[in-house]
């Protein structure tokens, strides 16, 4: 794939996005759905690889970028990723007073909501695609809980679920099943 | 004692604003708020480089500019304390560490991730990562859940799930028409 329209991609999708994860839905309908150059199975690990990483939540632009194109695919990412938190410059150079405004608020607050809306419409796509079993929707529900009512953060609940996944390897082997 | 301003011309070098950027975005870990939090210690607590205020008007101007809020909050003090070259030596120096570590573990998944095994977990990683995705989506939304505001939030939400899943609408149209929803339909009072 060429990497400039890759970037271009990549830079659409993080410029429009509030938050870490923000920029999903874009990423899914345009890399995923459009263009079918990454799978839903591919985005779902380069947001794992995301999160058990340290840094901003939205480096999951550069596993996704790599998937896409290798390591030049990830420089794309991170410079798609790098690239709209520049604009910051020109906010503290022309806009300090306009960010308390109120309307300025208001639009910013709708945007973030959105984004949240269009969140929990990517999970759906994703979660049809590999939540198969009893087990992995229960894992995927547990994760959900334990992210809103616990301070475990991100890393420490994707290592659980690999913990708990390989306990019950090791009882299942014990146990004599194949 | 000195203003921030004088203590940041003893300390006024690139190398050493790269050098406690590299070091939070390599340890840092839970999120944005854990990196900003360790910034606020090493920058306004510990070397008082920069004044609550200065420190306070970055975050908020972090919120409001498009992309990652973590990034902007780096080029933001950066650009504050040095420049554009501080600026520039903040956002790579919190960034490149953890790029490098998410295409080796994505390298890894690639190599290694058709094994039963790896399988096996990365198909637990994976729904554990629906439920991640879900739970940052309801952290967007709770904070605009406030008594009376409710109906707001959740018109937008809902409508924003609805367009997208329902009807196809792109993403990029929907965030639009939420702009311009909050544009008509402001709960924030004028002054």
């Amino acid at each position: 794939m060429n990497l400039f329209v890759l970037y271009l991609l990549l830079l659409k999708a993080s410029a429009t996005s509030y938050s870490g994860l923000g920029s999903l839905p874009v990423i899914r309908q345009e890399l995923v759905v459009n263009r079918q150059i990454i799978s839903d199975r591919q985005l779902s690990a380069a947001v794992a690889a995301g999160r058990v990483t340290p840094g901003p939540a939205g480096l999951y632009l550069v596993s996704v970028g790599y998937f896409a194109a290798g390591i030049p695919g990830a420089t794309a990412g991170l410079l798609a990723l790098i690239t709209p938190s520049l604009s910051v410059i020109l906010l503290l150079r022309y806009l300090r007073q306009k960010a308390e405004h109120p309307r300025v608020k208001s639009v910013l607050q709708a945007v973030v909501l959105a984004s949240a809306g269009l969140l929990f419409s990517a999970t759906i796509p994703l979660g049809e695609g590999f939540l198969d079993s009893p087990w992995l929707l229960m894992v995927a529900i547990g994760s959900f809980l334990i992210m809103i009512f616990t301070r475990l953060d991100s890393m420490g609940v994707l290592l659980g679920a690999a913990g708990v996944c390989l306990l019950m390897e090791a009882v299942s082997l014990l146990m004599g099943r194949p | 004692m000195k203003s921030p301003k004088a203590k940041l011309a003893y300390a006024e070098n690139v190398h050493e604003l790269g050098r406690i950027f590299f070091r939070i975005g390599s340890l840092s870990f839970g999120s944005g708020n854990a990196n900003i939090a360790a910034l606020h210690r090493e920058l306004v607590e510990r070397r008082e480089w920069l004044t609550p205020a200065q420190f306070n008007l970055c975050y908020a101007l972090a919120r409001v500019a498009p992309g990652t809020n973590l990034l902007a909050f780096c080029v933001a003090v950066g650009w504050v304390l040095l420049g554009r070259a501080g600026a520039l030596v903040a956002v790579l120096a919190l960034s490149l560490p953890s790029a490098a570590i998410v295409v080796a573990l994505t390298r890894l998944y690639e190599v290694y991730g058709q094994q039963v095994t790896i399988l096996t977990i990365t198909r637990w990683i994976l729904a554990a990562t629906v439920g991640i995705i879900a739970a940052s989506a309801w952290a967007l939304v709770r904070p605009a859940l406030g008594r009376r505001r409710w109906i707001r939030a959740a018109i937008i939400v809902v409508g924003a799930f609805a367009l997208n899943s329902f009807l196809s609408v792109s993403p990029l149209k929907v965030l639009l028409g939420a702009a311009l929803v909050g544009f008509l339909w402001s709960e924030h009072k004028e002054r």
